[in-house]
């Protein structure tokens, strides 16, 4: 079984594969909650896997960079010894029906917390996680735009395992050695994909790529905010409705930004333990002086984008900080998703350009 | 890890959460609900940080009683027979009536229900009543005698699709965001937000008219408003059948002129007001603190009823806890039984002496506000406040802290040891939203779960057990079933007719029916513009978004707190000049009752003569500024627009 | 469940064990506190550079960056200066001697002491901000002959201000450097300048063009004090400072203290104004 392979599972036997998967590690799948809502959770049996579940507010980053996350314990015990204990809990852990976008997500974060410096958590969890991704036949909410970000609906590269439903079955693609490794137990479950399964995915493929509602064309936007050419006039307009809720960072699958407090516990001892922040939060910044060198909405929106879509992070990063997932115009209170900001940038800076350079508005 | 679907216990919105414990009451991922109407896939700052607000680290996990005037662990038997045989000694010594009881508009409607039956069932006192007398206490009466319905009556979702909207006095944006994102909703789509606040806020952006009238000027003005909607015919055709239309409109017999001076609005931008909102059907009126705290907090809402009713719409008082419908649907009320039957009632009356088994008294209690200041007089002995910091949200803090130290007794039950809980005698750890069942009624008045996510922290309990252990020491078996207990409340109460713990887990919440009363037209009283030269400012008071109440919860979440650290005040840059006053100084802001210092900023949002004092956690509340002084009909004191004097700190 | 643990494990976010030597008190609000690692062999690797600075863990209360304050070639101890401020620092000044804290770094950048060599050096500082240059004016010293002409200027508030008055007073008696001081406010005892400590600038005589300036001091003072030396010939890559931003994790991850696209604690704090221009944030 090599990488780069295409196998089909029949979803007759969907259950029974997982089922020697779950055997090595604890698999975390959508499911259905109340009234239609959907979370990745950890799933006791392959029965409760919500395969046709649309999409889900709560990134499955959470399962690589908790919401929450305890990273040592200390106590002051007499007389004024300090004891250390780290914690490290990376529970082996297979995501399945993980989206493209999520996935593309995930591999910029495994980049940044894996240089310069390696973040020993991070690298833990996702040593001991494969993902077998789903490809989305069509985008599963009116908000995605994964296909202007390069991050879906399906991936050429940096997947582990990729699914397509074709109907009765699934298309396998093993794409690294994570995935291969995974797919061991069950390979004999696997048979070689044919000319039709392909040629269904190459149908499939093009459906989706016309089914999308919401675009984003990034590249001016990236161009003007690398140059530092916004004015501030357009930042303070569009933080003007900005509600500081912080849902944007926190349920981006891309973002990374978390705060770390010293917890009391009810013994006596402390758990240092870091949990999702938000540069949208004006205390993000704030010194102990009190000078906040970010005092206002326009400056936080304007950092928020300018860490998404600047050049010098591209550079650094491998890619832009957006992956398509489209959580942020659903999750935003007023219209600050990605889409909404570039256009309004885009446009904004038509009464700054001289006439000439005034592209067509798109 | 089983996600617990629960409702949020910070603002009205009543967002549908998703909380998932590792284990027993840690901070916990979070999230919202996508299909649940309001919180729609979005939340709050609050929502977003409510775990660590409510699982701080200073949680009170064991009981308290004072002993050598410190407060020392107890056992529950300890805290609750102490309290119990105090109680017993000032009913058999003096009578039911040297016991007064404060509830919360943060607990579940079950212990709204049962705290207001153990008041008035079993201790057998008429003072009961809730924290809403100290916030919006005023919508009760007041939209009883015009619509009929002491709630919104419109939907979070509908506000998306108003024609108009009018907001007064409500900082909607920061704190009921989700009431704020549909506004601006509708704004998008071409409804016409008016807003008329002293301050400007950030419904700016999406308002097509912003009034700025004087703090506590609006009864002018909004008299004003009803008259001009009158005088030019712009109500709907049904308008003039409605009760009370006659008597409202020759009683608007004043001559025009002279408003600008008075309130600070001309009558032009009322006329544009009123012809904006006419026509631009449908109109939702909302109003909130910025109103409803003030000297004549009644009459501002029967007025602004009044513009609703003209024109066809509907009226959404903008309430900020979780559970201010629940708690007055249920009678935490010093006047009212469930379900808004007059306690003078005796029809209403019998009813419930069946179901509770007891004697009613015929007159309502002392209110919130009179409790406290007989706990000085000694008229109240006993005093139980249930769940609000009273010692911070209670008028003319120095008095009422005082008061508040010399009560006999004084039980109290809370998360934290708030400032009122450090000056009781008994303390009882209260666990919160997360870590109990129940139900909260929300803004519109949708009646939801309230899911247990955790055990209790350390031995704290639900106020439902707190309640019944209370009824049990004093001879009275209450259900600690909070299923049980809604069951009963289904039962007796019409406005909850229905609603069961089996329904509710079937749906979204049963919201209770509104709009069975035919609309009425109060009349408008005359607003009076009153003028201090000891004290020539006038403050402006207001909360801002990362902070709830008196800050108890919101200050244990590190994310939170860290939003605004230091405490200011804010002065326009001309008055600051006419002072002398410089930014980044301290100043003291006094009125008759108290004084407060804060650090100065200069602002242009602030009006000229006015001083911008926004609510914070620690540090001194505003509400020190303000006496005793309360709106007439309702009792709610008089927080807004207080008398100030501005002057440096030496 | 408790292992006592003293090594950390490849965990950059474990601290290491530091115990309370002494303490000194520099002024009403800033003590030096000298710190000592428990396990010697790890002190003896433990080596840094100056403009480097620590995570110190006040256990209890949480974390905060505090930058080196002694003498780097010291191997047995190192030396912090701390101002009581937010919740870590006021916890700090709280600590006694035997107290043990928890350290984590070094990290950060340096000041460019080798590129250094050779040119003569203006060290202008304000206030707290003589705490991150100490280390480099003690290696400086130390290595005298590897630089030239040696100017330093040291401002504060008041005489009672100036931290490390003990060697300040040393340093004023050299005759391989020339140290200028001076307060804003003066008392008897005060010789010195009185005025803000732009206004020594017409008492030194440097030619900028071969000079390279370290300046570290508050914000206001390092903003007149850069315009100053650019209007003296200074080259903008000529002028270094050390910035400061709230830090959390101090390796880059957190976010908190990110200037554009820089991690000033990975990245800096030390920059040259030519860096700085470089980051809008900075609105320079």
């Amino acid at each position: 079984m090599k990488a780069s392979e295409t196998w089909v599972l029949k979803k007759t036997d969907v259950s029974k594969f997982f089922a020697g998967v779950a055997k090595e590690m604890r698999l975390v799948a959508p499911r259905y909650l109340f009234g239609g809502d959907v979370t990745f959770g950890v799933v006791e049996s392959p029965g409760e896997i919500a395969w046709d579940y649309g999409h889900v507010i709560y990134p499955p980053k959470r399962f690589l960079l908790p919401h929450y996350e305890d990273m040592f314990r200390y106590e002051c015990g007499p007389p004024r010894r300090i004891r250390l204990e780290a914690i490290n809990e990376a529970p082996p852990q297979a995501i399945l029906g993980i989206r493209s976008c999520d996935v593309s997500a995930i591999r910029f974060q495994e980049k940044f917390f894996g240089s310069p410096i390696v973040d020993p958590y991070y690298k833990a969890r996702s040593d001991s996680t494969v993902l077998f991704s789903l490809v989305c036949n069509a985008p599963p909410k009116k908000e995605c735009f994964c296909i202007c970000c390069d991050a879906g609906p399906y991936l050429n590269a940096g997947f582990d395992v990729q699914l397509t439903d074709l109907g009765d079955r699934f298309l396998y693609e093993i794409g690294s050695e994570k995935g291969t490794k995974a797919t061991e137990a069950g390979a004999s479950m696997l048979v070689k994909a044919g000319s039709d399964d392909i040629a269904e995915r190459r149908r499939i493929e093009v459906q989706a790529d016309l089914l999308f509602e919401t675009t984003a064309y990034l590249a001016k936007a990236i161009d003007f905010i690398s140059a530092d050419e916004v004015p501030d006039e357009i930042w303070e307009e569009l933080g003007s409705t900005c509600f500081r809720c912080g849902a944007c960072t926190n349920l981006c699958p891309v973002c990374t930004c978390y705060t770390v407090d010293d917890r009391a516990e009810a013994d006596g001892s402390f758990t240092r333990c870091r949990s999702w922040d938000s540069c949208q939060y004006a205390g993000f910044t704030r010194e102990a002086s009190g000078h906040n060198p970010r005092p206002t909405f326009g400056s936080r929106v304007q950092r928020r984008f300018y860490h998404k879509t600047s050049y010098p992070y591209i550079m650094r990063d491998g890619r832009h900080g957006c992956v398509g997932c489209g959580r942020c115009i659903s999750a935003c209170l007023t219209k600050l998703g990605v889409p909404d900001v570039v256009k309004r940038i885009r446009r904004g800076m038509h009464k700054y350009l001289p006439a000439q350079d005034r592209a067509a508005e798109v | 890890m089983n996600p617990v679907l629960t409702t949020c216990g910070f603002c009205s919105c009543g967002c549908a959460l998703y909380i998932e414990s590792a284990a027993a009451a840690r901070v916990a991922s979070l999230y919202p609900s996508a299909n649940h109407p309001v919180s729609s896939g979005r939340l709050c700052m609050k929502g977003w940080n409510a775990t660590p607000a409510v699982l701080g680290v200073d949680r009170l996990t064991r009981p308290l009683i004072r002993k050598r005037d410190r407060l020392e662990p107890a056992s529950w038997d300890e805290a609750i027979s102490f309290t119990a045989s105090s109680l017993k000694r000032f009913i058999s010594d003096i009578g039911p009536q040297s016991v007064g009881i404060i509830g919360s508009a943060k607990t579940t409607n079950e212990e709204c229900y049962s705290l207001a039956r153990l008041a008035r069932g079993v201790i057998g006192t008429p003072n009961i009543d809730g924290a809403c007398r100290l916030y919006d206490a005023s919508i009760i009466h007041a939209l009883l005698q015009t619509t009929g319905t002491a709630a919104p009556q419109v939907d979070v979702n509908a506000v998306a699709h108003a024609g108009s909207i009018l907001v007064v006095g409500a900082n909607v944006m920061e704190q009921l965001a989700h009431v704020g994102s549909r506004i601006e909703d509708a704004a998008d789509n071409g409804c016409k937000v008016v807003a008329v606040d002293p301050r400007t806020s950030r419904l700016a952006p999406h308002t097509s008219l912003f009034l700025h009238p004087y703090p506590g000027a609006d009864l002018i003005w909004a008299r004003a408003l009803v008259k001009a909607i009158i005088d030019r015919k712009l109500y709907v055709d049904s308008a003039p059948e409605a009760p009370g239309f006659e008597e409202l409109r020759s009683s608007l017999d004043e001559a025009a002129g002279g408003l600008k001076a008075a309130c600070g609005i001309d009558a032009g931008e009322i006329m544009e007001m009123a012809e904006t909102l006419a026509e631009n059907p449908p109109l939702v009126v909302m109003f909130g603190l910025g109103v409803l705290q003030q000297l004549q907090s009644t009459e501002i809402v029967k007025a602004l009823a009044d513009v609703a009713i003209l024109l066809g719409g509907s009226v959404m008082p903008l309430r900020g806890q979780n559970n201010a419908q629940g708690a007055c649907d249920l009678g935490l009320v010093c006047d009212l039984l469930p379900g808004y039957a007059l306690l003078t009632n005796p029809a209403a009356r019998k009813v419930w002496e069946v179901i509770w088994d007891c004697q009613l008294p015929a007159k309502p209690g002392m209110s919130a506000v009179d409790m406290i200041r007989a706990c000085q007089s000694g008229e109240i002995k006993g005093l139980m406040v249930f769940g609000e910091n009273v010692a911070l949200s209670a008028p003319s803090t120095e008095e009422s802290l005082e008061a508040l130290d010399r009560v006999e007794f004084l039980a109290v039950s809370d998360l934290y040891l708030t400032e009122t809980a450090r000056l009781a005698d008994v303390v009882f750890p209260a666990c919160s939203f997360l870590e109990k069942d129940g139900t909260f009624t929300n803004i519109e008045r949708r009646v939801q779960r309230v899911r247990r996510a955790f055990e209790p922290m350390g031995d704290s309990r639900s106020d439902l057990d707190i309640i019944a252990d209370l009824a049990s020491a004093l001879g009275a078996e209450f259900p600690r079933d909070p299923r049980k207990v809604m069951a009963e409340i289904a039962t007796s109460v019409s406005l909850y007719k229905g609603v069961s713990y089996d329904k509710l887990d079937e749906s979204w919440g049963q919201q209770w029916p509104a709009g069975g009363a035919k609309a009425k037209l109060a009349p408008v009283s005359v607003g009076v513009a009153a003028k201090d030269e000891a004290y020539p400012f006038r403050i402006i008071a207001s909360r801002i978004n990362y902070h709830q109440q008196t800050g108890t919860m919101s200050a244990r979440s590190s994310v939170l707190a860290r939003e605004y650290p230091e405490t200011y005040a804010e002065l326009n840059e001309a008055d600051a000049e006419g002072l002398g006053l410089r930014s980044g100084r301290p100043i003291r802001i006094s009125s008759k009752s108290g004084s407060l210092v804060r650090t100065l900023m200069l602002s242009d949002s602030v009006p000229l003569g006015c001083v911008h004092v926004p609510h914070f956690f620690g540090g001194d509340s505003p509400n020190m500024l303000a006496s005793y002084e309360c709106d007439p009909v309702s009792g709610v004191p008089a927080y807004k627009a207080l008398a100030v004097n501005v002057e440096a700190v030496k | 469940m408790w292992g006592v643990t003293d090594q950390p494990s490849e965990n950059l976010y474990m601290p290491m064990i530091a115990v309370v030597d002494e303490i000194f008190d520099e002024t009403p609000d800033t003590k030096t506190f000298r710190l000592c690692f428990e396990d010697k062999e790890y002190a003896k690797s433990f080596s840094w550079e100056p403009g480097q600075f620590v995570e110190v863990t006040i256990f209890g209360a949480g974390e905060a960056p505090i930058g080196f304050a002694s003498n780097p070639l010291e191997k047995s101890f190192f030396e912090l200066t701390v101002v009581a401020r937010g919740k870590v620092t006021q916890m700090m000044h709280e600590l006694k001697r035997g107290d043990q804290v928890g350290i984590r770094g070094p990290f950060g950048n340096c000041w460019p002491l080798e590129a250094v060599k050779g040119m003569d050096l203006l060290v202008v500082s304000g206030g707290c901000g003589l705490a991150p240059l100490r280390p480099a004016i003690l290696q400086i010293l130390a290595n005298r002959k590897d630089y030239g002409e040696f100017w330093m200027l040291y401002g504060a508030r008041t005489p009672a201000d100036r931290d490390f008055k003990y060697d300040l007073e040393e340093w004023a008696k050299r005759d391989d450097m020339h140290l200028l001081q001076t307060v804003d406010i003066g008392d008897d005892t005060w010789k010195d300048n009185v005025g803000v400590v732009t206004t020594l600038f017409d008492k030194i005589k440097i030619d900028a063009r071969n000079t390279v300036a370290l300046n570290c001091g508050p914000a206001i003072m390092i903003k007149f004090v850069t315009i100053g030396l650019l209007k003296m010939g200074f080259s903008e890559d000529r002028l270094v400072t050390s910035l400061e931003r709230y830090m959390k994790c101090g390796v880059g991850k957190c976010g908190h203290c990110c200037v554009n696209h820089v991690y000033l604690c990975t990245e800096g704090p030390v920059f040259t104004y030519q860096q700085m221009r470089a980051l809008p944030e900075l609105k320079l």
